[in-house]
């Protein structure tokens, strides 16, 4: 499985790379004359500012994955473990909150005539932004290790760079960054990343590993 | 503990260690239990996933940003994106988001009652399931 896995995601990257050089390209072989029928110019020069700004974007998230990892690499580490070892529990939580995120952002712009509705909408973003980066970057170190992570202790040890959670999470930005420039699958791999990762950073309470809530019995 | 060299023994099991050659019951209670243990070839058991975690690569996560950093700076050149503006599009997908809380909302109050406490009780059911999911305890090592 995870042979096939190290063998798909480049395979993926190259197909990826081939679908996108089919599109770009133009319908009819270059005969002299420029003649583009089935883009224009116009839609060319969008798709070349969308890429600038997916590139950019990776770019952040390589910053983000860094600092992340550099303050607490152990909390990353719980909740990317937590991603590979429950994926399935860590995708319903993800899609659940997901849900519950917008509905409950709908019922407090319900309340903003009421005023106590924007502290408790921009209570709701900030911490709905902060699941996602958290949850994003543990995605991140979960995929780079899954592709590039050491499987036995000599293995570990003839490596010199390709070891610790900065290059696992640095590698998975570069990986999914990959992916995302794909025309079509991109985005939706980025979004099911994304849902992946709220899920593993509410699952392990951003990997502090402790209980959401107190039992009635452990309360008193 | 029958006699007193039973209760000399538990007082002070070092200074007493022949005791246990002489009373069945105390070497039954104390001895050695002789299970059979197998030596640990620690090479041989799987990788943690905190072995070698601490390591930080500079060069590798070095390298990748700079080609990360110079590619977009390349395709905003050839695009003719200020970064500027290159914010302005990353925050597009926040904005439309926005736009749609705030348009749900509006619908909502407009609303009949009836649809309002459909979408209330969705709100109920929807939290009260993430609240189940939550009580999970992660499985993470122990997996």
């Amino acid at each position: 499985m995870r042979r096939m896995l190290r063998l798909f995601v480049p395979l993926t990257i190259v197909g990826a790379t081939l679908v996108t050089g089919m599109i770009a390209a133009p319908s009819e072989p270059f005969s002299g004359t420029m003649e583009i029928r089935s883009i224009t110019l116009q839609q060319a020069a969008s798709m070349v500012q969308q890429t600038a700004v997916v590139v950019s974007l990776i770019a952040v998230w390589i910053l983000a994955a860094i600092a992340l990892t550099l303050m607490s690499g152990r909390e990353v580490r719980a909740s990317s473990t937590e991603v590979r070892a429950s994926a399935l529990h860590c995708f319903t939580l993800g899609l659940v909150a997901v849900t519950s995120f917008v509905l409950t952002a709908i019922v407090f712009s319900y309340l903003v005539p009421f005023l106590i509705g924007i502290p408790l909408l921009f209570a709701l973003a900030v911490f709905a932004v902060i699941t996602k980066i958290y949850g994003m970057i543990a995605v991140f170190h979960a995929v780079g290790t899954l592709v590039a992570g050491a499987r036995t202790r000599n293995q570990l040890d003839s490596r010199k760079w390709l070891r610790g959670d900065l290059a696992m999470s640095v590698l998975g930005v570069l990986i999914l960054g990959a992916l995302r420039l794909i025309p079509v699958a991109g985005p939706i791999v980025w979004g099911l990343a994304s849902v992946f990762g709220i899920g593993s950073a509410l699952a392990t309470k951003f990997g502090r590993r402790e209980p959401w809530f107190l039992r009635v019995a452990q309360a008193f | 503990m029958k006699t007193d060299s039973c209760l000399r023994y538990l007082e002070d099991p070092d200074a007493n260690a022949g005791h246990l050659a002489e009373c069945e019951e105390c070497r039954a209670l104390f001895g050695d239990t002789e299970l059979p243990t197998k030596p640990i070839d620690v090479p041989q058991l799987p990788l943690a996933t905190w072995e070698g975690a601490s390591h930080r690569s500079w060069p590798l996560v070095l390298a990748g940003f700079v080609v990360a950093l110079a590619a977009a700076a390349v395709l905003c050149l050839i695009a003719g994106m200020t970064p500027l503006r290159v914010v302005e599009s990353s925050f597009r997908s926040v904005q439309s988001m926005r736009a749609f809380v705030f348009t749900s909302a509006a619908a909502l109050r407009a609303a009949s009652m009836g649809a309002q406490i459909a979408f209330f009780g969705a709100f109920i059911v929807v939290n009260a399931v993430l609240f189940a999911l939550l009580r999970r305890s992660p499985r993470g090592i122990d997996a």
